[in-house]
């Protein structure tokens, strides 16, 4: 055997092993083997929050670029600073989507200090540990997609999502709408998650996805409306309508073809615009034909989604 | 001490070489089994591995239960022991097949060996547990344990691959037969084991949308 098969064959056998690892640290964490018991700790020890004023919530879920919850991406940070201007009555936060008991990578008990080196040599652009990151969370999109682990990782997100609610002052039963802003592999967290979350907080929950990964989940047809923002050079997001077979049209009783029958789901053409980075949708300086930047574009139509749904 | 790990090393490499060749659809395992008194506790250790590996691909509904590591365990362990006797009933019904459908006079141990063997692509059944990629994985052993399955069945009884499709049909339907009627307390008996073993009753049909929300209230 030649040194590049016994590579490829290394390769193939550790991706297949990340696989099927993937899914117990959801599945730990539901049995209770690890992760509650701080959970419990924290919440039992969180005074009462005040009860926020705002007429809104809106929850950021990242892209899977991201190790934590508060994201570094220069582009995110300035989107969630737009959007918080755009929208004063409304309460604008963060969560990490790719853990479902909102534990950074870098927090991790045993893994921190090996998520740290990854970030670390990803920031000084080493491509293979921005590969190893985006391999990892991408592993968690399908968790949340995937029929046999979904419900117990979505229902941890919601729970997660509801946390950080409460820590910013939602309160449960004053019916406060939700919005859930989920950015690329985010976009099916978002979905998976709203439907637990909307049963935990008895208020409306809706879904905007930013170039959004979504498989056909059956939680769509629980939510307001999903607005599926897609750009028109967005490859990425193709992923979705190929990957899944429940969006292929051929498919007319799938969860994806009857939410967007019943007009739940909404397809927002975002123009010429790409996934990221350079003439992606949160780019300030690559402008579409209406001389608006994509950045002020992607604000605007977030902004009057939830202004409208609220 | 060094002598027994030298020794252990010296029967395991050899084993994995054999495996290696099952996995890679060679006749060659299967007329060394059939010529040789030795290989069952190879086949058999290969089928209980397999079916600790398929146990664990099917682990959720452990998960969903909450069932505690040490009760996962023995869990593992007894749907291993499980996986090994439906193995035997298989083999069993297929023998019984070939004997007294088709004539063939081999003895059942010698069709235990080879099909236990056959059986190694189901090693990697834990990869099952790819999230969404996992039923393609697992269609695609059963497509390679089949292969192996006819490939074994046509070198020790000398017959071609689609009579050994047709032996394997017909012993895959007895068996199916028999579960379905007189096997009903045997497995009965399987799923009490597999509760005692969980520490819990399981519910295996419950849709697992309703376990988690149960979950979620208690």
């Amino acid at each position: 055997m030649n040194d590049a098969f016994v590579f490829a064959l290394v390769a193939l056998g550790g991706f297949l092993l990340a696989g099927a690892l993937s899914p117990f640290e959801a599945l730990g964490w539901w049995a209770g083997w690890f992760g509650r018991e701080a959970d419990d700790v924290a919440r039992s020890a969180a005074p009462n929050p005040v009860v926020s004023g705002a007429r809104q919530f809106v929850v950021f879920l990242t892209g899977i670029h991201s190790v934590s919850g508060e994201t570094f991406a220069r582009r995110e940070i300035e989107l969630l600073e737009a959007l918080r201007e755009r929208l004063p009555d409304a309460e604008v936060l963060e969560v990490f989507p790719y853990s479902v008991n909102n534990r950074a990578l870098t927090g991790q008990r045993f893994f921190a200090w090996f998520w740290r080196l990854a970030l670390k040599l990803k920031l000084s652009r080493v491509a293979f540990a921005g590969f190893i990151i985006n391999l990892r969370n991408a592993f968690q999109v399908a968790v949340s997609a995937d029929k046999r682990y979904g419900p117990i990782y979505n229902q941890g997100m919601a729970e997660t999502i509801h946390g950080a609610l409460r820590g910013h002052g939602y309160w449960v039963g004053s019916g406060v709408p939700v919005t859930i802003i989920g950015y690329s592999g985010g976009g099916q967290v978002a979905v998976g998650a709203a439907v637990y979350l909307k049963e935990i907080i008895q208020a409306p929950v809706t879904v905007i996805t930013l170039g959004g990964i979504v498989a056909s989940d059956e939680g769509l047809l629980a939510l307001e409306h999903l607005y599926h923002l897609v750009g028109r050079r967005d490859r990425v997001q193709r992923v979705g309508p190929v990957f899944f077979p429940g969006r292929w049209p051929v498919l007319p009783y799938s969860a994806w073809n009857q939410a967007k029958a019943k007009g739940i789901i909404r397809v927002v053409d975002m123009g010429p615009v790409d996934h990221t980075g350079k003439d992606g949708y949160l780019d300030s300086e690559a402008t579409l034909p209406d001389g608006r930047s994509h950045f002020e574009a992607t604000v605007e139509t977030i902004g009057n989604i939830i202004e409208g749904e609220g | 001490m060094a002598g027994a790990a030298c020794y252990r090393l010296k029967v395991f490499v050899p084993n994995l070489e054999l495996i290696f060749q099952v996995l890679a659809l060679s006749r060659l395992p299967y007329q060394l089994v059939k010529s040789s008194e030795e290989g069952l506790r190879l086949a058999l250790s290969v089928v209980f591995i397999a079916g600790l590996s398929q146990t664990l691909s099917q682990s959720v509904v452990l998960f969903a239960h909450r069932v505690r590591p040490r009760r996962f365990a023995l869990s593992l362990l007894v749907g291993a022991g499980l996986y090994v006797f439906g193995f035997l009933f298989l083999v069993t019904s297929i023998w019984f097949v070939a004997r007294y459908a088709f004539g063939e006079t081999e003895p059942l141990l010698v069709v235990v060996r080879a099909v236990g063997l056959a059986y190694a692509p189901y090693l990697f059944s834990f990869i099952v547990l790819t999230p969404y990629f996992g039923s393609f994985f697992s269609a695609t052993l059963a497509l390679w344990n089949l292969s192996a399955t006819l490939l074994a069945l046509s070198v020790i009884f000398g017959v071609t691959l689609f009579q050994a499709l047709l032996c394997s049909a017909l012993g895959w339907l007895l068996l199916q037969v028999v579960q379905r009627t007189v096997g009903r307390p045997v497995q009965a008996l399987a799923q009490r084991a597999r509760h005692l073993a969980a520490g819990r009753r399981l519910e295996f049909n419950k849709n697992l949308k309703d376990l988690v929300r149960q979950g979620r209230e208690k």
